[in-house]
């Protein structure tokens, strides 16, 4: 009986110990002396050991990192891969990666205390501690992805737009009715597959695709009529032309946020920053920078 | 373990443990007396309870519960995703049938004697080689996204049809092997025999060789079905909305883990009757081996 007992005191430790991680740091106390006027640095200041990496703003994206969110070419070292559609977030160049310094630097950090860890989409929808501050890969703001993760204020005011290659009978199209019986594809997880289901509503089922490239590849093995993207991303040459864009769904404007863990005390501090960059016309600044979009495209009745 | 199992000691008198207050070791190994069953009951429930507490008191509980076992999303997710796992059954339906006949030809390929045979023995073990070797999901993407885009007329470009020709190849190679080693493993004296009766090799073969090993390789046969039929999920790749695909929408619209929770349910309520089947077709055939040994 007693070998029983030591057994089972063994396993009560182990199991124990298994348990015995690091809670997660953040525990969300509201700051006590969050006063109005505080800038981004400030706030970055006080809440500094809630930061992934000391001294350091650790940001999360994808890899690939696609144009014309990100651009520029490969640095030396640098785990992301330069080419004709995709870029590297370290060279400051495309939307986001501009934006990213610009943040960082609004946040109190130099260009080089910014370090960027390649984190998939489904990375960042994970709960609990993450090894990153905040993610920063186009990701809508939806209030079911609130129940999950905290995101900053949008950045981006986005919609989605349709492309197709010539010889698509989508081309010419000008109506959601229009769609109905194409065959239409979009990139896993983005609200791009939903503008498909919510606005189209078609009659054959849309493809998604765990990627921009696959969905891109059976457009052009013609296995898809039309691949839907965000609106800026469908002027980057993706395919022949720029069909049409989606009104929003559900009549509201859809924006980009960072997701950040949820409870982290940065949300606070990068919206100031973010604030700040809106107001000071940055963001304005950038969109036009990088983002070249033809806004006489027509968007579908 | 099985109380009714015979456990004997062979060669040796009845071992007795001296320490031992009531009973002989051999009742105290068989767990038999109820006492021993409080033990297990008792040390079954301690651990269990203390795990799940361990989990439950956890810091991250609160959030792994949310994003991975949400009522309302389990209970929106579930049916959806049911929906569309009719296609991995017809899916995975489809690629077992072909499998069965595609593995047995590549089997008697490989088990083909004399020289003449060479190439077709070399051919076989080459292709068994080699789809044993490459990654399901690697030949599925080669095929799904490869093969539209030669373009070539006739060639059909559909999703489904290139998953299926891609399971098929990949599991016949897995399924090859146990077909040989079911025909390797009937003794030669039986094509002797079967030979001196006057069969030709081809006959012997279909008559003799093949209903004994096709027999004896059922269960380990039902195994890599199994496989094939979790592999159906890996369609999703090819961006086709089979219940995987399903539930990785939902989850990355809702950043809520519970569709593939809802899957996971799904998966197993399919596969576990299939295991208890293949271990009741193994005690059978063991059963029958005895009782054959004892004539």
């Amino acid at each position: 009986m007693r070998k029983w007992i030591l057994a089972l005191a063994a396993m009560t430790l182990l199991a124990g110990a298994c348990a015995q991680k690091t809670p997660p740091a953040a525990n969300g106390s509201p700051s006590s002396s969050g006063e109005k006027n505080q800038t981004a640095a400030q706030c970055v200041d006080e809440y500094k050991a809630d930061l992934f990496a000391p001294e350091t703003l650790t940001i999360g994206t994808g890899n690939p990192a696609y144009k014309p969110w990100y651009g520029g070419k490969s640095e030396a070292g640098s785990e992301w891969k330069s080419g004709d559609f995709t870029g590297d977030p370290h060279s400051g160049e495309g939307f986001e990666s501009a934006f990213a310094y610009a943040l960082a630097e609004e946040m109190g950090f130099s260009e080089d205390q910014v370090q960027w860890a390649a984190v998939t989409f489904n990375k960042s929808t994970a709960p609990g501690p993450k090894d990153f501050d905040f993610s920063m890969q186009q990701i809508s703001i939806l209030p079911k992805r609130e129940e999950t993760v905290d995101f900053s204020a949008g950045y981006f005011d986005v919609n989605q737009a349709l492309i197709a290659n010539e010889g698509s009978p989508a081309i010419g199209v000008t109506t959601l009715a229009g769609l109905k019986d194409l065959k239409l594809g979009a990139p896993l997880g983005t609200t791009s597959l939903q503008a498909i289901e919510e606005l189209v509503q078609p009659t054959q089922e849309p493809g998604a695709y765990p990627n921009l490239d696959l969905a891109l590849k059976d457009l052009k093995n013609g296995q898809l009529d039309g691949v839907v993207v965000d609106f800026p991303t469908a002027f980057y040459g993706y395919a022949d032309t720029v069909v049409g864009q989606f009104p929003n769904i559900g009549g509201e404007q859809e924006q980009f946020g960072l997701a950040f863990e949820t409870g982290s005390t940065l949300v606070e501090c990068a919206n100031i920053a973010i604030e700040k960059l809106r107001d000071d016309g940055t963001l304005d600044a950038l969109k036009n920078e990088w983002l070249e979009v033809d806004a006489s495209v027509p968007t579908f009745s | 373990m099985a109380p009714d199992r015979e456990l004997s000691f062979p060669g040796g008198p009845p071992v007795v443990d001296p320490g031992a207050p009531g009973g002989d070791r051999r009742s105290r190994i068989l767990g038999g007396g109820a006492r021993n069953t409080w033990i297990a009951v008792c040390s079954t429930v301690v651990f269990f309870t203390i795990a799940v507490f361990v989990i439950v008191s956890s810091p991250g509980w609160p959030a792994v519960r949310r994003s991975f076992f949400d009522v309302q999303e389990f209970t929106y997710a579930f049916p959806e995703i049911l929906a569309k796992f009719g296609r991995n059954v017809f899916i995975f339906s489809v690629s077992e049938a072909l499998v069965l006949v595609f593995a047995l030809v590549l089997a008697v390929m490989r088990s083909l004697p004399g020289p003449v045979f060479a190439p077709l023995r070399l051919l076989a073990a080459a292709y068994t080689d080699l789809f044993r070797g490459v990654p399901t999901i690697l030949v599925i993407a080669m095929l799904g996204y490869g093969m539209p885009a030669l373009g070539l007329q006739g060639l059909p470009d559909s999703d489904l049809f290139w998953a299926i020709i891609a399971l098929t190849l990949v599991y016949s190679a897995y399924v090859a092997e146990v077909y040989r080693a079911g025909i390797e493993s009937i003794h030669s004296s039986q094509v002797g025999a079967a030979r001196s009766l006057g069969l030709t090799r081809g006959q012997s073969l279909r008559h003799v060789v093949i209903p004994q090993a096709v027999r004896r390789v059922i269960p380990p046969l039902l195994n890599d079905f199994i496989g094939l039929q979790k592999d159906s999920a890996l369609i999703a790749f090819l961006g086709y909305t089979e219940a995987l695909l399903r539930a990785q929408i939902i989850q990355a619209q809702d950043f809520n883990f519970t569709p593939y929770v809802a899957l996971a349910v799904i998966y197993v309520a399919i596969t576990i009757p299939q295991a208890r089947f293949v271990d009741w077709l193994v005690a059978r055939e063991r059963t029958k081996r005895q009782a054959g040994a004892e004539l």
